[in-house]
């Protein structure tokens, strides 16, 4: 017999799981408190859809413009500091060492600053995803190939050509790296500030519904979570798709060859 | 004379030459204290002549190339290139090729080879039909499309060959492009080059490790010394043109190469 495929085994995994959320509390193994049946949650969802959509709504919000300042002050900052000498040497440890700071205990102070609405959780999460923005530009620019850029100068190039057509494309898969470490944080941090102090949005309906033990609306605000970030991971890796494609001829053929092996198990189950 | 096509009327007797270098020397900043890496050098390449440069490690053959590039600035001394001095780089008069990895990878062969002239801002249409030719002169008509990661090491020299010539400079410097290449590919891209450069009449400068290939591809080969690097032997190849494989199995290939190898071998 043939072995099946990874993705055929991922997905038999995750079927298994969402019958064993099902079956496990209905079987009684685990009280309905701290686990309600995954059809019992959907019901919910779909009865509080409009709550929900309201939360997400501000969560969804308030992820964006935070990610906008995270991405956009990380890149320009993380440019400044990979690429001129002196402001790396004397920034970079400082961010570096910033970066390793567990930033959620600052949280308390965002709220003092900004208030308990939208304001404080954006200034947090956008802090919270601006590190590793910043960090890998820095790298993504510091470690471009000396050759790329002797070979432009050779051509003639003037600065804002070389950053334009050398220096920016060439840090892009290292930026894109760090847009997508930074971006995920960035939904955490809002979603986490939600949980802690807030009286809108996703994390907040998390909170909320602990206190009054309502596990059902406890999940159902866990799936939304789940699916926005497994959104924002698809719509990054599109983005790693389209501006990468003269480096995806490798993935390119590692998935035609799942392809293949998906094909030739599906055709040996069938026979 | 195939150099004396480049000499306009009212220039004078003697062919003006392409590339003239006086008194050249360059010194850096190292670890322990000023370094002097050139010294003296003197170099006179006429219109349509190849040159090679052959030297131990670390002798400053690089260094020379980047001041006749334009890419650093000597110490003293003057290079002159075309008549007029080379202050900074000029793809108009000086084409570079560089060893490998200096291919763009996310730009296609066509597009690396368009690059000099997109920061000209050459209009498209004119940009493309001269790379396209570039390509088709090099030997890789129909792989324009294709990105570096999908060439052979060959090939992609080619494409920097392409590169270097879209500009049509008078002259042409490369820094070991085929040092990365299997020995095989190696020669197979000498003989190339010797098709190409013989089908564009440019003056190049080539430098290199290998002295087979040095006397096989040259008209006369530079031999430098150590550090600090001086030009210690001009060596005429008068071997005929065009070159055979089978010229580097005779006599005078023999002697040609051992007569740089004996100043060589010695250096530390």
């Amino acid at each position: 017999m043939k072995r099946p495929s990874p993705p055929t085994v991922r997905r038999l995994i995750g079927l298994a799981l969402l019958i064993a959320w099902e079956a496990v509390p209905r079987l009684g193994l685990l009280p309905e408190l701290f686990l309600p049946p995954l059809s019992k949650t959907l019901a919910v969802l779909w009865l509080d859809s409009y709550i929900y959509a309201a939360a997400l709504m501000v969560t969804l919000y308030e992820v964006a413009i935070a990610m906008l300042i995270a991405c956009g002050v990380g890149i320009l900052v993380g440019a400044v500091v990979g690429g001129v000498a002196s402001i790396r040497n004397l920034m970079l440890p400082v961010f570096s060492s910033l970066y390793a700071i567990p930033i959620v205990i600052l949280y308390p102070i965002f709220t003092a600053w900004f208030g308990i609405g939208s304001e404080s959780k954006i200034a947090f999460a956008g802090v919270y995803g601006f590190f590793p923005v910043m960090l890998s530009t820095a790298a993504g620019i510091r470690t471009i190939d000396e050759q790329y850029l002797l070979a432009a100068r050779s051509m003639g190039a003037t600065l804002p050509q070389l950053i334009a057509r050398v220096i920016i494309p060439a840090s892009i898969p290292t930026v894109l790296t760090g847009l997508r470490l930074g971006g995920a944080l960035t939904i955490i941090g809002v979603v986490v500030s939600e949980m802690l102090t807030s009286a809108s949005g996703i994390g907040y309906l998390v909170t909320m519904n602990r206190t009054i033990l309502d596990s059902p609306r406890v999940f159902a605000a866990i799936i939304v979570v789940l699916a926005l970030s497994v959104a924002f991971d698809i719509a990054v890796r599109a983005l790693e798709r389209y501006t990468m494609v003269w480096q995806s001829a490798g993935r390119r053929m590692a998935s035609s060859s799942t392809d293949t092996s998906a094909r030739l198990a599906t055709s040996a189950s069938a026979a | 004379m195939q150099h004396m096509a480049r000499v306009s009327p009212g220039d004078g007797q003697t062919p003006r030459p392409a590339v003239e270098v006086r008194g050249l020397g360059h010194a850096y900043d190292g670890r322990d204290g000023v370094v002097a890496a050139l010294a003296d050098i003197d170099l006179t390449v006429p219109a349509g002549q190849f040159t090679v440069i052959v030297g131990p490690s670390g002798c400053g053959k690089t260094s020379l190339l980047m001041m006749l590039a334009g890419l650093r600035t000597p110490t003293s001394g003057t290079i002159e290139c075309d008549g007029r001095p080379i202050a900074k780089p000029d793809p108009e008069r000086v084409g570079v090729v560089f060893q490998e990895a200096s291919l763009y990878p996310w730009l296609t062969a066509v597009e690396n080879v368009e690059f000099p002239l997109l920061l000209k801002h050459t209009p498209r249409d004119e940009r493309r039909a001269r790379a396209e030719q570039m390509l088709k002169l090099v030997g890789l008509d129909g792989f324009g499309g294709r990105y570096p990661h999908e060439l052979s090491g060959g090939m992609k020299q080619r494409v920097s060959i392409a590169r270097g010539l879209v500009q049509d400079p008078p002259v042409l410097l490369m820094d070991e492009p085929f040092a990365a290449l299997d020995e095989q590919t190696r020669m197979t891209m000498g003989h190339e080059l010797l098709r190409i450069w013989s089908e564009t009449s440019k003056t190049v400068v080539f430098i290199t490790h290998s002295l087979t290939e040095a006397v096989y591809l040259a008209d006369e080969v530079l031999v430098m010394s150590a550090r600090p690097g001086r030009i210690l032997d001009r060596v005429p190849i008068d071997l005929p043109r065009p070159r055979t494989y089978q010229m580097m199995a005779t006599d005078k290939f023999g002697q040609l190469r051992e007569r740089i190898w004996q100043q060589i071998r010695d250096m530390p």
